[in-house]
């Protein structure tokens, strides 16, 4: 009788087990080990000493560092706006669309891209922006309009705006255009119908409709989308990584590239862990600061 | 007025379903051409087919495809079990601990992948993982399981209490209600998460790029930036290889793209 009792007792503790070992070892030690390396001046072998706050003092002097963070916070912009703007258009061109078999396809249409692997997209992009042999520059010139055409990618003028049209009109990457498409346009389709009948009846006008009824039903979707728009906008690094690799220059160069180069190239694995501790900090600040001012409304389904 | 507007709407509409698309169109019709033809008309349908691409493609992304498939096969399933049996611990039973550990879950979501990359990196090696296919499953593997022990929860949270009294009654033990019922109601969001999961391990980049080395291990999304050319078919290959590797979500899409909606969207409670 005792033992049932205590078999009782550290049950669900088991069913945790597996999760928590998991996490314990590779999560939390890990997180634990970069902590603890933003002290250390670290090659991730042999040199490992104590240095205090070094890395953090450095880290503040790093002009390279600070401009990628402010280069995020433009790139944070820009997917904040993508975010409020093209899917939600879309998705209430399409929910105007009568026909529910159309708007079948057409929502198909544009979520097949979404299941393409985001390298290949990017990749694709690569040689579209390339400036001898992309077809952007081919499009220009064979329309008359040679004198735009230009290295897209190769010159630290256009490097940027270029890896942040990477995807145009966004609809096809997952997390910029693609999801927030889908859930707006589900968020849609949700809202009760008496709700259009009313607005109608009562003579409202398209604008009114769209202001006073879809924004306001939709707020939650659209507040959830830009917050995750934050927070993936500063880890942003695939896109950047296959296509400029930070530069020309540091032009496109964002922190997880430039903790990437700090870290495998010059194995400063040490200072690589201080960026990461800012970095982490800053989101968790953006975060709080976030809930704070869009106050989510938790409204997911 | 009205009308205008509407007409306008889907004229815009399809404008953007085109731009969306004409990337995949110039992806599929070069993939067929050789070096020449594309720098030169990009645009049109190609003038012969040259099927030998996707043979010579086919060599190199087959194997990578094979590995991430292997790969993304054993994050799903650990992440499926391991996610269940969390969800139902927290769903069926109250315990000491149990709002400080869900909290210790959650708060994983919080941090951003690439602060754990260079500790993920040398940890790994210590365990001698480093270039195998368990370093390449397990720690995206945690980190996706705090998400499917999270929206799992909360969808066993919906089932009818009455259904476990009612199943306790009979005498079944936990594991005998979790396969009977709990994992059958939960199947909506089980194959969400595994749509999720699924698709951020074909897509990993950044992991597998630091934690592999060469052929053996390799994962798609490092190989195919790394695609050899050669100066006939010039980038044909590549992207002969680019569709190739797009191949098999495809397929599993149109098989279920209603699941597929469902677990795009759902992802985004993740943050």
């Amino acid at each position: 009788m005792k033992k049932k009792i205590t078999f009782r007792k550290i049950k669900p503790y088991l069913f945790l087990l597996p999760i928590f070992s998991l996490l314990i070892i590779f999560k939390y030690i890990p997180f634990g080990m970069a902590i603890e390396k933003s002290f250390f001046n670290w090659n991730g072998g042999n040199l490992n000493e104590f240095i205090g706050l070094d890395n953090f003092v450095e880290a503040f002097h790093d002009d390279i560092f600070l401009e990628s963070v402010g280069r995020s916070f433009i790139v944070m912009i820009v997917h904040v706006l993508i975010v409020m703007t093209v899917p939600l258009l879309t998705a209430e061109l399409l929910y105007a669309v009568k026909s529910g078999r159309a708007q079948y396809i057409i929502r198909t249409s544009f979520t097949f891209p979404m299941v393409v692997p985001t390298v290949v997209i990017i990749l694709l992009w690569k040689w579209m922006l390339n400036g001898d042999t992309g077809v952007i520059n081919n499009f220009l010139n064979s329309v008359g309009l040679s004198t735009l055409a230009k290295p897209w990618l190769g010159s630290t003028k256009t490097a940027l705006g270029s890896v942040l049209a990477v995807g145009f009109p966004w609809l096809g990457m997952v997390s910029l255009g693609g999801m927030p498409f889908l859930l707006y346009f589900g968020a849609l389709q949700s809202i009760p119908s008496d709700l259009f009948e009313a607005a109608r009846l009562d003579g409202a006008t398209l604008r009114q409709r769209i202001f006073r009824i879809d924004l306001p039903m939709i707020a939650s979707q659209i507040k959830l989308m830009v917050t995750l728009a934050i927070i993936n906008s500063l880890q942003i690094f695939d896109t950047v990584f296959i296509l400029t690799n930070g530069g020309p220059g540091t032009s496109t160069m964002v922190p997880a590239v430039y903790m990437y180069e700090q870290g495998f190239s010059y194995r400063r694995m040490g200072y690589c862990s201080a960026l990461g501790t800012i970095l982490f900090l800053l989101i968790m600040l953006l975060t709080v600061f976030n809930n704070k001012f869009l106050k989510n409304t938790e409204a997911m389904d | 007025m009205k009308k205008v507007m509407s007409v306008l709407g889907r004229v815009l509409l399809g404008f953007l379903l085109f731009l969306t698309l004409v990337p995949f169109y110039l992806l599929l019709s070069n993939s067929f051409k050789w070096s020449q033809e594309i720098v030169k008309s990009p645009f049109t349908l190609p003038q012969e087919w040259h099927f030998t691409n996707y043979a010579k493609a086919a060599m190199q992304v087959i194997h990578p495809m094979l590995n991430t498939l292997i790969v993304t096969f054993f994050v799903i399933v650990i992440v499926l079990v391991v996610g269940t049996l969390a969800a139902y611990a927290f769903v069926r039973f109250r315990f000491a601990g149990s709002t400080f550990l869900y909290m210790a879950i959650m708060a994983l979501l919080m941090i951003p992948g690439f602060v754990l990359l260079i500790p993920q990196f040398i940890h790994i090696t210590r365990l001698n993982m480093y270039n195998t296919f368990a370093g390449l499953i397990f720690p995206p593997a945690a980190a996706s399981s705090a998400t499917a022990a999270f929206l799992l929860r909360t969808s066993m949270e919906g089932l009818s209490k009455s259904l476990f009294e009612a199943a306790d009654m009979e005498g079944a033990g936990d594991l005998t209600i979790l396969m009977k019922i709990v994992v059958p109601l939960s199947k909506p969001t089980l194959s969400t998460v595994t749509i999720m999961t699924g698709l951020s391990a074909w897509n990993n980049y950044l992991w597998p790029l630091v934690s592999t080395t060469g052929e053996n291990t390799q994962q798609i999304a490092v190989a195919l930036t790394g695609l050899v050319r050669s100066a006939v078919e010039g980038n044909g290959v590549m992207f002969a290889g680019y569709v190739t590797a797009s191949i098999p979500l495809i397929i599993l899409f149109s098989c279920a793209s209603k699941s597929f909606v469902a677990g795009l969207t759902q992802g985004a409670v993740k943050g």
